[in-house]
Parts: C-alpha cells; sequence; structure tokens
C-alpha cells in the first residue's frame, strides 16, 4: 500500500514579527532604506514551528495527531494542506485533499444557510453539479430544516455548526484532514458526526486528524503521533503514543504542583515560624519536628501517575528535634479543586525520635484527576502544630473510563432479560458507528477486582 | 500569468458566485435591493448635470452626457483598485483555514465593478438618446476598449493587493493616488485642454487616459479610437499583467502567514 501523505524533514520557521503582527509599512520601509539599515532578521526573531518532522500516512488509514497547544499540530495540518509551504524539506500528497480546519470558512451572515452551502462547497472543492445533487442531502443532514433559507447570522453557535460539518463531510476527497471539530454540537449530532467519519474510514479514505480527545484518538486511529514543541516525540500505535503522551502530560503536571517544595525549607534550627501564616501557605508549624523525606510508591517503586486499581504507598519520614515523643500524623487527601476526599490519622507511637510511618492503600480506587496530600504533624494531643504542609505533595490518577471522585470495585456485565434468546451481537440499528464496540463496556471489570 | 489565469479559470465557479454574493450582499436588506445598481449612477447623473449645467456652465456640448461617458469606466477602474487593495488582507478567514487560488479575490472585485459597469450602460445610452447621440457603428471597437480596461485594471488590483499584505498602509497610498489620478485623466474635460507639449507624454504614462479617451470617441465624438494609442496601452496591459502575476506568485506563499 502507498503512501496518501508523506513529509520529509519539513522544518517551518516563522519570522517574529509575523507573529507579533507587527506590520511592515511603506512608512518603516522607507525609513530603514533612508538610514540604510539591514532588514533585522537575526536568528533569534524566529521561531521554529516544526523541526525536522517526518511522518508517512499509508492510503486508507486514519492517522491522530495529539500534543499540546503550540506544539505544532496545526501548522503541520496547514502544511499538508497547501496553505504554508515548508521551509524546508517536502510535503507530498497524492490524491484530491480537503481540509477541515475550520467550520463556515466563507459563510456569509447576510446569506440563508442554502446559499452559503453553495460558496462553501465551491471553497471546500466541490464543483456546482457536485453540490446541487447533494444539497437535499446536507441539508437534511444540517437537521435546520425550514432554517435554511435564514439567514446565517440568525443560527444559534450550534446550528452555524451544523451546517458548516454537513457541507464539510458531503465533499467526496480522497484525503481528509480535520481540526478538532469532531466535537461539534450535542451528544446526538455528535455521535452522527462519529458516524459519518466512520463512513469515510469505511470507505478506504484517508485521514489526517489533529485531536484532544484522546478517546477518540485510540478509537478511530490506526496510527498516530505525539508533537511536542515542534518535534515528533513519539508515533506508531495509538494505544502506545497516547499512553506516552499521558504519561508525559502527568509528569508534567505534578512537577508543576511539587515545585514550591523546591524552596529551601526552613529548618527548625535556623528559624522556627509559629501560626498558620496569612494565605494558604505550604509550609507551617514550630518545627521543633520535621517531615520527610515523603515518598509515594506504586506496585513497581516511586511513581506519580496511578491508575484506579494501583496499589498506592506512601511513605513518610518524620524526627523529633527535642527527643523520642508520641506524636500524630494527620493525613488529608485533596482534589486540586480543594475537595477533601479523605481525612486520616495515624498515631505515632510508642515515643521514637525519629522514623518512618507508611500507609498503604491496597487498591487506590480513585477516579481520574489530580490530588494533593496535606500532611500535619501535632504532639501533645494535637495542641501542638509542629510541621505543616498543605499542597506540597501531590499525584495524578489517569484513568480512561473512570472520572469523578471514586472508583470504587465494580464489574459490568451484559444480562439478557428471562426468556429471550442471547443477544447476537450489538443492534446494528442503535450502534452503527462502533459495531466493535458494544453499548455496555465490559473493559473495566475485566480487571481482578480483588486487586 | 498564463498558470495565474489558469487557476482562475479552474475556480471561475468560485469567483461568480462570489461576485454574484458581492453583487447582492451590496444592496441586501435596503428597501429598492438590486435596484441601486441604478439608481446609484442616476443620482449621479443628476448632481452633474445640476453642477455643470445649471451651477458651472460648460462650453463643451451635452456635457453631463461627456462626463458621464467618461466617469463610468473611471469608477469601474477606481473602485477595483481602491477596494482590491484590502481584498486578500481582509480575508484572513479564508486565507489562513482553506486552500484556494488567493487571485480568485481581487477578481472577483474587479469582475463586481465590471458587472455594475455594464448594468448602467444602458443609462448611458438613454442619456445620450435624450440629447440626440445614439450609439452607431463606432460602437463595434467597444469591446476591444473594454478587454485593454479589464486586462489593465486587473493588473493593478493584483499587484496593489499582494504588497498590501505587507505593506498595510499602502491602502491608503492608494486612495489618494487615484484621486490625483483622476485629475490627470481626462474625464472631466477634453485632452485637447492639456498643453499639446504635455498631451503625448500623458497618454502614454498614463494608460487609463487612452482608454477613457476611447469611450469618449466611441460615444460621444463619434469616431473610431485612436488605434495606434489603444494597441498600445492593450500592449503594455498584457505585459503588466504578466508583471502583476509574477509579483502576486512570488508573495503568494506569505499571504496566510502575513494576513
Amino acid at each position: 500500500m502507498s503512501d496518501a501523505i508523506v513529509l520529509r524533514q519539513v522544518s517551518k520557521t516563522f519570522r517574529k514579527s509575523t507573529i507579533k503582527r507587527e506590520y511592515t509599512t511603506v512608512k518603516s520601509e522607507v525609513v530603514r532604506w533612508l538610514r540604510r539599515q539591514k532588514r533585522p532578521e537575526a536568528p533569534s526573531s524566529s521561531i521554529h514551528a516544526l523541526r525536522d518532522v517526518s511522518l508517512a500516512v499509508p492510503e486508507g488509514k486514519t492517522y491522530g495527531l495529539v500534543g499540546r497547544n503550540g506544539s505544532g499540530k496545526s501548522t503541520l495540518l496547514k502544511l499538508v494542506t497547501g496553505i504554508y509551504s515548508p521551509t524546508s524539506g517536502t510535503v507530498e500528497v497524492h490524491g484530491r485533499i480537503s481540509a477541515l480546519l475550520e467550520l463556515g470558512a466563507g459563510f456569509h451572515p447576510d446569506f440563508s444557510g442554502r446559499e452559503n452551502i453553495l460558496v462553501n462547497g465551491i471553497i471546500l472543492g466541490m464543483s456546482r453539479k457536485e453540490i446541487r445533487s447533494r444539497v437535499e442531502e446536507i441539508i437534511e443532514f444540517s437537521e435546520l430544516g425550514d432554517f435554511i433559507d435564514e439567514p446565517v447570522r440568525t443560527y444559534s453557535s450550534g446550528m452555524y455548526a451544523r451546517l458548516a460539518f454537513a457541507v464539510a463531510t458531503h465533499v467526496d476527497p480522497e484525503i481528509l484532514i480535520i481540526d478538532e471539530i469532531l466535537s461539534v454540537g450535542d451528544e446526538h449530532f455528535a455521535r452522527k458526526s462519529a458516524a459519518k467519519m466512520e463512513e469515510f474510514r469505511r470507505a478506504g479514505k484517508t485521514t489526517l486528524l489533529v485531536t484532544h480527545d484522546l478517546g477518540t484518538l485510540q478509537r478511530r486511529c490506526d496510527l498516530a503521533a505525539w508533537l511536542d514543541g515542534g518535534e515528533i516525540r513519539a508515533s506508531g500505535d495509538p494505544v502506545e503514543v497516547v499512553n506516552a503522551y499521558r504519561t508525559a502530560v502527568a509528569e508534567a503536571e505534578v512537577a508543576a504542583v511539587e515545585q514550591p517544595a523546591q524552596a529551601p525549607r526552613p529548618r527548625a534550627a535556623v528559624q522556627p515560624r509559629s501560626g498558620p501564616p496569612a494565605e494558604a501557605g505550604r509550609r507551617w508549624g514550630s518545627f521543633q519536628s520535621e517531615l520527610g523525606p515523603v515518598v509515594l510508591r506504586g506496585p513497581s517503586g516511586p511513581q506519580h501517575v496511578f491508575a484506579p486499581d494501583d496499589l498506592f504507598k506512601l511513605d513518610v519520614g518524620f524526627e523529633h528535634f527535642d527527643g523520642p515523643r508520641e506524636a500524630a500524623l494527620e493525613l488529608t487527601l485533596r482534589t486540586e479543586g480543594g475537595t477533601t476526599v479523605w481525612v486520616s490519622t495515624a498515631e505515632l507511637s510508642p515515643a521514637e525520635a525519629r522514623g518512618t510511618v507508611q500507609l498503604e492503600l491496597p487498591r487506590l480506587g480513585l477516579g481520574d484527576g489530580n490530588y494533593l496530600v496535606d500532611l500535619m504533624l501535632t504532639t501533645d494531643k494535637g495542641q501542638i502544630l509542629r510541621d505543616v504542609q498543605r499542597g506540597l505533595h501531590g499525584f495524578a490518577v489517569r484513568a480512561e473510563t473512570q472520572t469523578g471522585l471514586i472508583a470504587p470495585v465494580h464489574r459490568w456485565a451484559l444480562v439478557s432479560p428471562p426468556g429471550s434468546p442471547p443477544p447476537q451481537g450489538p443492534d446494528p440499528a442503535r450502534e452503527p458507528a462502533e459495531p466493535e464496540h458494544p453499548a455496555v463496556s465490559v473493559r473495566e471489570g475485566d480487571r481482578d477486582p480483588a486487586l | 500569468m498564463i498558470k495565474n489565469l489558469q487557476e482562475l479559470w479552474q475556480y471561475r465557479a468560485l469567483l461568480w458566485n462570489l461576485t454574484q454574493r458581492e453583487l447582492k450582499a451590496r444592496y441586501r436588506g435596503s428597501a429598492l435591493g438590486f435596484l441601486w445598481t441604478f439608481v446609484n449612477p442616476l443620482l449621479l447623473m443628476a448632481v452633474y448635470a445640476l453642477v455643470f449645467g445649471v451651477i458651472q456652465k460648460s462650453n463643451i456640448p451635452h456635457y453631463t452626457y461627456f462626463v458621464f461617458v467618461g466617469l463610468l469606466p473611471w469608477i469601474w477602474f477606481s473602485t477595483s483598485v481602491g477596494t482590491g487593495a484590502s481584498t486578500i488582507s481582509d480575508r484572513r478567514d479564508l486565507l489562513t483555514k482553506v486552500r484556494f487560488p488567493a487571485q480568485v479575490l481581487p477578481a472577483t472585485v474587479v469582475a463586481t465593478n465590471l458587472i455594475n459597469f455594464l448594468l448602467s450602460l444602458p443609462l448611458m445610452v438613454a442619456l445620450g438618446a435624450m440629447v440626440g447621440i445614439w450609439p452607431n457603428v463606432h460602437t463595434l471597437a467597444f469591446p476591444l476598449v473594454l478587454f485593454a480596461q479589464l486586462v489593465f485594471t486587473l493588473a493593478v488590483t493584483f499587484i496593489v493587493s499582494a504588497l498590501n499584505v505587507r505593506f498595510r498602509d499602502l491602502q491608503h497610498i492608494v486612495q489618494n493616488v487615484l484621486t490625483l489620478w483622476f485629475f490627470v485623466t481626462p474625464v472631466l474635460y477634453i485632452p485637447n485642454a492639456v498643453p499639446e507639449f504635455a498631451r503625448r507624454l500623458y497618454l502614454i504614462v498614463n494608460p487609463m487616459a487612452v482608454i477613457i479617451n476611447s469611450y469618449q470617441g466611441i460615444f460621444y465624438e463619434q469616431r473610431w479610437p485612436h488605434w495606434r494609442a489603444l494597441a498600445l496601452v492593450t500592449l503594455g496591459s498584457l505585459v503588466l499583467m504578466a508583471i502583476a502575476a509574477r509579483v502576486f506568485e512570488e508573495r503568494r506563499e506569505e499571504f496566510a502567514e502575513l494576513v
């Protein structure tokens, strides 16, 4: 099978003035010429949107791109589409291309939906004849009804998007370039859009798409690449690429949360502070004792990113500078947003001068999100706060299908009503888009709930 | 140039639709609607008739008609160049989102104004008939003059629209240059009013003078245009068009990045 799109060591550089929108004017050119200055073109004044990117999209495959904002995804799509030309390297495209980089390109607010279908369709590369033969189909798909003859400016944003998507998907290209438009409209329409995409895929068309919806990427793409800072960090199997991306993003988030901990820690010997600080401080106390080090462990050693089913261990070291004594460690687990999830206290007895206390959760049981661990070391029945650490420690939970606060042990199963024959596979009328994924997912339950 | 025009031809459906839309959009929502296409030149005609027929009488016979013959094609030219200047720099929404030949945009402006010009011609003829000047055999030369002006207008609009993407103040400069250009073009006066020595020079450096003079020859003086001058201008316009296509091609890469 041949490749529909081939990029060979493509780089794209923008001059900074272009990005800052500092227009060259006739005046500025004349002034520069009068002063006999050279055009300021220091290498520092350029931005490398893409560096040495090589990638091939095989014919008939769906290729997904992920990456943070500003990682160069959109630039890449514009290069493939031909809106930009590469600074160096080559871009080859084999086949009629249709790019949906923005919905409703060229829509005129004063014209009716019907009139706009015509111009938008032509802009997207259809001939007048093609549009005429498909116009009813497009109107039907858009579900606009009588509104189709009203001016587009009277449309709600959802209606606008529906019309635009309807036109865009009725262009019949060999290669489809899509920038994040699958999530258009309400759920019903989103499903229709997904079905349309699936139709493209089954028809053997090549698709290159950018999305932030990692689920979509894993389900719909045959191949994927992760762009970071204009370079390809990983490419190949979508599941692997998404996992690599997720881990990196979660680690970056946790690193950001832990940043304050790297500030110089006050030592008890130096200058003990007492009382809670004015703002939601990071650390305070009498510092007659100190907590640390704090280590989070997973099934295979220290980690910051967990799955709901993971084993979770927390080691907290402590030291009393004024000799062995009984103490208590209060742990508060909360979400990044501040919702308290769980509070638990450990009695540190018998009296020790130093040691490590370990918390173990056989199964973490939290849903997707970022969490913070607050620690408070007290003595004398909670009277004296010796070391309070708020928001200094954190971890992330990544769960594809389990959002919300908790992820209890659970199992999904398909139960047939008594007397009826066992189901013969999914009902084609209800879920035409995803025959390979039945409506009821049993994937989470596949894991051993005893963990 | 061939490639540039070929692409334009490929996208003629888009060109035609955008032009249609432009024409419709101009008067959409107004009470008279499309009639404005005729009312506008009619009102203009009334103003000139008032100023030069009543207030400041000119010694050129049928002066209002004379002005009209030169003014209509001038409006085609100046409106095309004036609004064409920002036609690419204003369409960020299109250029950065879809791939299509950018020359469609200036071409749309020229085509829209050409149609407005053609639609106002019957009014001009009617006015001529009122003063007793009926179109005669000389009208046969009209398509040739029209062609020369089309090529020239297209070329100038291409260049101005392409350069304005980088040099944003060009559109303001263009407006002022057009005002000056209007007065050095014999629209309100006859070329004989220009001193003999300047007349030649002026016909050479100002193609619009030759073009306007040709219209006046056909419709007002009822004679054939000065063939040599017209041929020269047509040829010059074609050369300019080739240059314009080149400038356009060179700049095209930067449109999407700069708009």
